[in-house]
């Protein structure tokens, strides 16, 4: 069921207690969820929904997912790293993926940022 | 072969390998035309979205956590979880001379199939109005060849003129009217070669009309050879209501690229109710607040914003908007006829009751008004049509009074005959206008009196017969009037001879 203003402020206060020196803690998101389910709020099912949403946004804003179709040179994911953490002013970890589709290059996606270089963007950009 | 692979090489240099940003958001919700986004965090309001298969959509609610977006095309391809990118882009149209004779959709592609428009430059459909230190008074006259208006609620370049009554009532025609009789004007005015003709380009904008309503503009406007002269953008009932929405401000940016351009243009907005409807619903989706007939709270200002565009500017060009407004049972307290009255300059109201009377074009002379036109009337129509509003407003009066009894004073019984004529005088056959100098040899003639020996009911036959006499015959004592713009001594006395030769074929009571 869609969730109303209360779940989605309650929602919101969660997410915002779930942080612990500007980044979300593991222990505090525990700490939310056994309070979620001990005071049984209203539509739970909603409220933990909107919470995960919430919560996976903030995490995917930490993390550089770097799509590659060939090998990628060592040292590369530690610089895009350095990069990323300097740009976004916070501690961004990056993470390889191979993906064949892009033929070539790489693209870096960092919440809602996508860092595109690859050979089928190239392409796809001439067709069009 | 050095050519072919200095071809190649050419090719390689423009795929650049730096890599190219862009900000992403999945699709959450689609339904009726607006998609509900989640992500999309650096765009912008108003920002042009792309969604798969190259659909655009602008982003009209940034919320705390989604984005809602109207989708100007076609949401049947679009599902949950496919991918929007921003473009960083704000709405545009192609705009220039190249879309004279065209019809476009509303994001200004050809649906004509009269192949691409060849369009270099591109206006923003969402654009602050001209200020004040860059507008100009309104005092140069617009012709719209229908007497009645001409000479009793005239139009000047820059002004917002609405046109307002119930269906079927000739809100259309008049516009239609307008148009042909601009074509009819550019003609005339560019074949004399005079370096100081500004010709008034058109642009008709259909909102959420019937196809078959549009097909037939088209047809009118080609049959008077208007088209030339016409831009038509077309957001018909079949669109969905987001490019219903956008059409008005991407007719507004097309005209805008005239009067940015020293040139003069007419819009016509057809018609702005199903523009508010189509906006109340995008508005009811996207779960904004509504208020009074459960329009949003900014539908004023919808319209304020697109007509205050409109404008006469210093040193430029200008751009005149005819509004249309279609009224439920001819009540003009409505909300959205009130709204849109007190934007524009002035309104021309059509009653239902004089077009079922054969009163056509059924203007309400009480009701209409032209608050800033009157200073754009030329001096020949001031002296010709001046007293008509006042003459027409003592015929009413003295009408409902004269129901009353048969016996009536000469005075009365002169002012009652007067008034019957000048009514069947404006009477005119639709897609007809009258050149300014017909209408005031005409109008002349009425103020002279020689009409009044010719009964009621063949002044429209005399008015014709007239008509033609002046166009077969008395070709050069019109474009005298015509270029003048004034009745000197010897004009007068020259139309004088004219209408006594007239007088003396037609038959009298």
């Amino acid at each position: 069921m869609a969730a109303d203003k209360k779940t989605k402020l309650l929602a919101r206060q969660l997410f915002k207690l779930s942080f612990e020196d500007g980044q979300v803690s593991a222990d505090q998101v525990s700490g939310v969820l056994g309070w979620v389910s001990k005071h049984s709020p209203r539509h739970p099912l909603a409220l933990l929904q909107l919470y995960q949403r919430l919560i996976t946004t903030e995490l995917a804003r930490s993390q550089a997912v770097v799509s590659h179709a060939g090998p990628l040179a060592e040292g590369v994911l530690t610089q895009i790293e350095q990069a990323m953490t300097q740009k976004y002013r916070r501690p961004v970890t990056a993470n390889a993926s191979p993906d064949s589709s892009l033929l070539a290059g790489i693209r870096v996606r960092v919440g809602d940022d996508i860092y595109e270089s690859s050979a089928a963007s190239q392409l796809a950009a001439l067709s069009a | 072969m050095s050519n072919v692979i200095e071809q190649i090489e050419q090719q390689i240099a423009k795929l650049s390998t730096k890599a190219v940003k862009r900000n992403t958001g999945h699709i959450r919700t689609v339904a009726d035309g607006v998609a509900k986004v989640d992500g999309l965090s650096d765009v912008m309001y108003n920002e042009m979205v792309q969604f798969p298969g190259g659909t655009i959509g602008i982003a009209l609610n940034l919320e705390q956590d989604e984005v809602g977006c109207v989708v100007l095309g076609d949401v049947s391809q679009l599902k949950e979880g496919d991918e929007v990118t921003t473009t960083g882009k704000l709405l545009s149209v192609p705009v220039g001379r190249a879309l004279l004779g065209r019809v476009v959709d509303a994001l200004g592609r050809p649906i004509d199939g009269k192949g691409p428009i060849d369009s270099k430059e591109f206006y923003p459909v969402e654009k602050i109005a001209p200020g004040v230190m860059a507008r100009k008074s309104v005092n140069q006259p617009l012709f719209t060849g229908i007497m009645a208006i001409d000479s009793m609620i005239p139009i000047g370049r820059g002004q917002r003129e609405l046109i307002i009554g119930d269906r079927g009532t000739g809100k259309t025609t008049i516009c239609l009217d307008t148009i042909i009789n601009q074509a009819r004007i550019n003609k005339v005015g560019l074949a004399s070669g005079d370096k100081n003709f500004r010709p008034v380009y058109s642009i008709y904008v259909a909102v959420g009309q019937k196809q078959s309503n549009v097909v037939r503009t088209i047809a009118a406007l080609e049959a008077a050879d208007a088209l030339q002269y016409t831009i038509i953008v077309a957001a018909t009932a079949a669109d969905n209501p987001a490019n219903q929405y956008i059409a008005p401000f991407s007719g507004a940016a097309i005209g805008e690229w005239f009067m940015e351009n020293g040139q003069d243009a007419l819009i016509v907005y057809d018609d702005l109710s199903k523009h508010a409807v189509a906006y109340r619903q995008i508005s009811l989706i996207l779960k904004r607040p509504s208020g009074r007939e459960a329009y949003p709270g900014d539908v004023f200002y919808l319209h304020s914003r697109l007509l205050e565009r409109a404008a006469r500017l210093e040193g430029k060009g200008s751009l005149t908007a005819l509004p249309v407004i279609e009224t439920q049972a001819g009540d003009v307290s409505a909300y959205i006829p009130t709204n849109v009255i007190s934007i524009t300059d002035g309104q021309i109201f059509l009653e239902t009751d004089l077009f079922n009377q054969g009163i056509r074009p059924a203007v309400s002379v009480g009701l209409s008004v032209s608050r800033v036109g009157s200073s754009a009337q030329i001096k020949v129509t001031k002296q010709v049509g001046g007293k008509l509003k006042g003459e027409l407003a003592q015929f009413r009066e003295l009408a409902a009074f004269a129901q009353f009894g048969s016996d009536l004073d000469a005075k009365t019984k002169a002012t009652l005959d007067r008034g019957a004529r000048i009514v069947e005088l404006f009477k005119q056959p639709q897609l007809n206008p009258l050149a300014i100098e017909v209408q005031a040899s005409i109008l002349w003639t009425l103020q002279k009196g020689y009409f009044d020996s010719i009964e009621v009911k063949s002044v429209v036959p005399a008015m014709n017969s007239l008509r033609d006499f002046l166009a077969t015959r008395k070709d050069t004592l019109l474009t005298a009037i015509r270029n003048k713009a004034a009745l000197a001594p010897e004009i007068e006395a020259e139309l004088k001879a004219a209408a006594d030769e007239w007088k003396a074929t037609v038959a009298t009571k």
